[in-house]
């Protein structure tokens, strides 16, 4: 009898103990949930504000629809059902373009009204490419286009007219311009000259003057032109960094060339982004990026107008992606680290905010997990700054580590919501993401820093945050991987190459093995473009033993840990011979391997789901021993 | 015919030819395990020449396969100071490449002097280095080659054999239509007589520039970069790994169209043509018969060494089966003449008691004298009736186990002195003394330990002749044992039955052994003293006498 009492006790505590274990871990939510597309996406506003259009998919590829901003009948203005529609914008009140890109044909332009009807082709130029200059704005039906037609190696101004169809040369490219600018009324009066390594601001009054040099600075600084200023004649507003470590708002005077006035700078990261607004001229806020995106407001309204969305939606990150012409109506997107957000309409005048679609409805915001900036001092006392996703409902205590260096190197992590490190950390994965030297954001001297320090001391900065991990015991340290995208994927086979102790197991996708073959990609003509390169990742010419002792294609004999490699067929970063080459050596020497060569350039939802569930596999084998 | 099946029969014939078929399937076993390890010798020697092959080559295949390729990885960066590092490895881990010569290479549209051109592609050396092993040390001795006076260099065969594949390749690949890498290696790979030579790889697009280089009218273009680096190979130095040479005695490198002179019908040769730069020398393997020979004898020795012990244990087995069969026919005759003494034994009272009722029957009347006379025969052999019946009875008992030990305490001179008196009063002229020395009282089974002296008493009566019959019983202890000796001087036991005399049914062939005894008496004395854990032996001269020793644990 007591015995019976004492089992029946010990069976509630158990079944307590394992209720709310269940109720603090998060469920295990299927891999498709996480990388499915967005239903809805890319919101415009008709430019008077009285209609939403947005893309959706229709028979499994992206179409356009259109809906009345205060909800009703939702109308599928186009039927492709071969190719996704890539990009769309209202051309005027009534009509919609929208571009299908056929990789055999080129790029096509067509045009559609509201309801559907009157669809004509007003574009077909054949394999080229093709840039919007001024990509939501049509000015009196006037399309601002920039293609390589008459040479491939740069590409023209063109004016499209909607209405006729009629292409015309609106400037000529001198070989030189990387980017042109217009202004709100569709004239171009800046342009970008580039020789690589060199970049020159232009800029002209009208239209019909030439262009004459504003500043010359080096790849090495940035001036990101914003909008123009309401209260000088030719002056603008841009992002530079120019003579200085930081992005800031600055305030330049294009005849003389001088900066006139810093708007906004912060002290230890760039400015990011800046609100302009092409109704006013006005700046409207500078953005920066700490642990997270913040807004220095510059305009009392605009912080009004925050204000207020921001007690409608707390917690988020909010930003406005499309206004109507009079700035009374907008598209706001929200997100946070748990939450891939939603897409909401906003009337300024009624101070309505309205839902128009959640981006990804099948992941639950209170099964996401956390992602916390951390920052730790590296081996030479500089402070690396990254963020770390821990499971949920798990204690930050011996877990199995993803380590995800980013791309670029020229990028960085941010914080947000990211599909890919929340399905990581649901499979119970912490996931680090550091922000090491050579990292955008920081400012020029930290992004330079990295420069010819690839495998070397950006290494060192990942292996001194792994430690950190290792050290606050976060991290178990026999169950640490390390997994990678472009130079995130470089890092990880650097990693298994040099620090095999670290790493449990590493997976790299379109990661390069080879840093010749990476620099090699830089066609010789483009004398200036080699330099860059040179610059910022060696000299294959004098530093051809740095560059051999860091690219891991050299280094095969020293890897023993599991390693996954993805790499798509076609990418002339990373040469698929040399790649096949690399995996015959490993094979060779009994490593274990999973090698995925994909057939695509762009990869179906399908790969890139087969992806995930073979790279879930590979981690569940090596780590969850 | 019935009848026969239960005839005694004869196995010696049997035995023969069993054995007979033993010693001959033996060795025809020998035989053709002998002949099947020749043949598998034999056949190794052609086969394994493989491994050794494989094992010889396998630094040049690595060679061939990861180091070579190697070159691609720089992508034409290669120069004459970071290619003597390249060199370097090449010669410490490769003692087969003999000399690298570099051609760093360009490829341009530009009229080069000395450039090998295909419309407006040039392709031209714009230096060329010999690097070679230095015959002291272990560095390397490098050279610059120096154009002649038009601005070309001698002896740019390899080169030219390169660029003219290669500028071939380029005129045949197609826009659009991705490169075939089973291709590459007849293209940038160029495998001579002791030699191998390698261009890098460029990439895809690099490929197509330098179409575009070759038909398309151009400015003068940017100089590319391509690296040719040949190895020029010394089958001498490479290392022969004679993976078996319980196998090869020898193993040479030699041309291929080497043919050995040695007429000596003993030496076995074979040979195997080495494969890629090499291919115009074989591996030339040679063995001498004993060489051979050792090695089969090697080899057969287990095999050998098995088949003995299969036939160990199929002998021991027919060996065992003999035996037991043997003893059974023993046992089976031991019983038959147990039956023929039993039925004996038991004829005499019998027809005694016959006679004496008979006797009875037909008498008118008895006389007291003659009643008591009849009576004491009829008694006596009754007596002698229920005593055999009684014999075998317990001998029966013990041998089922079903004898349980009643253990008390007997005082020893007092146990002798009572049988002693009864054997005085039945057998007058029998002689028996005794003593005991140091021994009063022995826990035991009075019963059981009464009826081995009987027994062990009516033997020494049994077998001494009339006149000698006397028996003398020593007790005394010893090791924490007690012992009994009886001494006789009776007629003895030959040495060779002293063993079987504790057999069941056994009785020694003798003149004595005519009436009165079944063979029991010794038997079972032994199994009644394992029964007490003792043991019995018997120590005995023809002639002399017997002494029979009982050792039985001591109890107080």
């Amino acid at each position: 009898m007591r015995i019976k009492f004492k089992l029946v006790y010990g069976l509630v505590w158990l079944f307590l103990f394992a209720s709310c274990a269940q109720k603090q871990r998060a469920d295990r939510i299927p891999l498709e949930n996480f990388f499915k597309n967005p239903k809805k996406s890319a919101f415009q506003l008709s430019p008077d504000g009285k209609y939403v259009s947005f893309l959706q998919p229709y028979k499994n590829h992206m179409n356009v629809y259109v809906q009345h901003v205060e909800g009703g009948k939702v109308t599928r203005i186009s039927s492709e059902t071969n190719y996704n529609i890539s990009y769309h914008c209202w051309g005027n009140n009534d009509e919609i373009i929208y571009m299908k890109n056929d990789p055999d044909k080129g790029p096509f332009l067509y045009v559609v009204n509201k309801e559907g009807e009157k669809f004509r082709q007003v574009f077909s130029e054949g394999q080229l490419r093709l840039k919007f200059i001024n990509p939501s704005r049509v000015i009196d039906n006037q399309v601002l286009l920039a293609l390589n037609k008459r040479d491939s190696t740069f590409f023209d101004a063109y004016r499209l007219d909607i209405a006729s169809g009629n292409l015309q040369l609106a400037e000529k490219n001198p070989g030189n311009i990387s980017q042109w600018i217009a202004d709100e009324d569709g004239k171009l009066k800046l342009a970008i000259a580039s020789d690589g390594n060199t970049e020159t601001l232009l800029y002209r009054e009208r239209e019909s003057l030439a262009f004459k040099p504003v500043v010359s600075y080096s790849f090495k600084s940035k001036i990101a032109p914003i909008g123009f200023s309401n209260r000088k004649d030719h002056t603008i507003y841009a992002l530079s960094n120019y003579k200085r470590d930081k992005m800031a708002l600055v305030e330049i005077d294009c005849i003389s060339g001088k900066e006139k006035q810093v708007i906004f700078t912060h002290d230890s990261v760039d400015v990011s982004e800046a609100g302009y607004s092409p109704l006013t001229h006005q700046l409207l806020f500078a953005g920066y990026e700490t642990s997270r995106k913040k807004k220095h407001f510059l305009n009392d309204s605009t912080r009004r107008v925050f204000e207020h969305l921001e007690r409608l939606l707390p917690q988020t990150q909010i930003q406005i992606t499309s206004t109507d012409l009079t700035e009374q109506k907008c598209i706001v997107k929200t997100f946070t680290d748990v939450s891939s957000g939603a897409y909401y309409l906003y009337d300024l005048h009624a101070k309505k905010l309205t839902e128009l679609s959640k981006v990804n409805s099948s992941l639950p915001e209170n099964q996401m997990s956390e992602m916390r900036h951390i920052s730790y001092k590296t081996f030479d006392s500089l402070t690396i700054n990254g963020y770390l996703t821990i499971p949920k409902g798990v204690e930050a205590k011996n877990l199995p580590v993803i380590v995800l260096p980013h791309g670029g190197p020229s990028s960085r992590a941010s914080w947000g919501f990211n599909s890919e490190v929340q399905f990581f950390a649901n499979r119970g994965y912490a996931v680090f993401q550091p922000n090491f030297r050579g990292s955008k954001g920081y400012g020029k001297e930290f992004w330079i820093a990295g420069f010819q320090k690839w495998g070397t001391d950006i290494q060192r900065d990942i292996t001194a945050g792994v430690q950190w991990l290792i050290q606050e015991g976060i991290a178990d340290k026999k169950r640490i991987a390390i997994y990678g995208t472009g130079f995130g994927g470089y890092c990880a086979m650097n990693g298994l190459c040099f620090e095999p102790e670290l790493y449990r197991c590493g997976a790299s996708q379109s990661g390069f093995v080879n840093l010749f073959t990476y620099i090699k990609a830089v066609p010789p003509y483009y004398k200036p473009v080699l330099r860059m390169y040179y610059e910022m990742v060696g000299n294959p010419e004098e530093q051809i033993d740095y560059l051999r002792a860091v690219s891991p294609v050299f280094h095969t004999d020293k890897i023993s840990d599991p390693v996954f490699i993805s790499q798509d067929l076609k990418n002339p970063r990373a040469n698929l011979s040399e790649t096949n080459q690399f995996v015959k050596e490993l094979k060779n020497r009994k490593v274990p391997i999973t090698y995925v060569v994909r057939q695509h350039d762009q990869r179906t939802q399908d790969e890139q789901m087969e992806f995930y569930s073979q790279l879930e596999t590979f981690f569940s084998d090596n780590l969850k021993k | 015919m019935r009848k026969a099946r239960f005839q005694y029969r004869h196995n010696s014939a049997l035995n023969v030819i069993f054995l007979l078929l033993i010693g001959v399937s033996f060795v025809v076993a020998m035989f053709l395990a002998h002949r099947l390890t020749e043949k598998y010798v034999e056949n190794e020697f052609e086969l394994r020449k493989i491994d050794v092959l494989e094992e010889t080559l396998k630094p040049y295949t690595e060679f061939f396969q990861n180091r070579v390729p190697e070159i691609s990885f720089y992508q034409g960066y290669l120069d004459s100071s970071s290619a003597i590092k390249y060199v370097d490895t090449v010669f410490r881990k490769y003692p087969f490449v003999k000399k690298i010569e570099f051609y760093d290479t360009e490829v341009s549209n530009h009229r080069v002097a000395g450039a090998f051109r295909i419309n407006h592609f040039s392709m031209a050396p714009q230096a060329i280095y010999d690097y070679t092993r230095s015959p002291t040390a272990d560095s390397i001795v490098y050279n610059k080659r120096k154009p002649n006076s038009s601005g070309s260099f001698w002896n740019m065969d390899e080169f030219n054999n390169m660029a003219a594949k290669f500028s071939l390749y380029v005129q045949s690949i197609e826009e659009g239509k991705p490169l075939q890498s089973a291709d590459f290696i007849s293209i940038f790979y160029h495998v001579t007589h002791n030699r191998i030579t390698f261009m890098n790889i460029p990439r895809e697009e690099d490929m197509h520039t330098y179409k575009d280089l070759m038909l398309k009218e151009q400015e003068k273009s940017p100089v590319f970069q391509q690296d040719i680096v040949s190895f020029i190979l010394d089958p001498e130095k490479l290392n022969i790994r004679n993976t078996h040479r319980e196998l090869y005695q020898y193993i040479h490198i030699t041309p291929i169209v080497y043919e050995s002179l040695n007429t000596d019908p003993d030496l076995l040769n074979t040979e195997l043509p080495l494969t890629g730069a090499f291919a115009d020398y074989k591996l030339h393997f040679s063995s001498s018969r004993n060489h051979i020979i050792r090695e089969i004898y090697h080899r057969l020795v287990p095999v050998a060494l098995a088949i003995v012990m299969i036939y160990t244990v199929l002998l021991f087995i027919a060996y065992l089966i003999y035996r037991n069969l043997n003893i059974n026919k023993k046992m089976y005759s031991l019983q038959y003449d147990f039956i023929n003494n039993l039925t004996h034994e038991f004829k005499t009272p019998v027809s005694v008691i016959k006679i004496a009722g008979n006797n009875i029957k037909s008498a008118k009347e008895l006389s007291d004298r003659e009643r008591f006379h009849y009576g004491k025969i009829l008694d006596e052999e009754a007596d002698k009736l229920n005593d055999l019946m009684n014999k075998l009875l317990s001998f029966t008992q013990i041998e089922n186990q079903s004898i349980h030990i009643k253990k008390e305490r007997i005082n020893i001179p007092q146990f002798i002195q009572n049988l002693v008196d009864s054997y005085q009063i039945k057998l007058p002229d029998f002689k028996i003394e005794y003593s005991t020395r140091g021994v009063t009282t022995f826990r035991t089974d009075p019963v059981l330990l009464s009826s081995i002296f009987q027994n062990l008493m009516d033997n020494a009566n049994k077998y001494s002749l009339p006149g000698q019959k006397s028996l003398n019983i020593l007790v005394f202890t010893e090791k924490g044992n007690i012992v009994f000796k009886f001494r006789d001087r009776g007629i003895g036991i030959p040495g060779n039955e002293t063993e079987n005399v504790f057999k069941k049914f056994y009785r020694i062939q003798s003149q004595y052994n005519q009436q009165g005894s079944v063979g029991l008496g010794l038997a079972f004395c032994k199994e009644l003293i394992n029964l007490m854990n003792g043991t019995i032996s018997v120590k005995s001269k023809v002639g002399e006498g017997s002494e029979f020793t009982v050792v039985l644990p001591f109890e107080l």
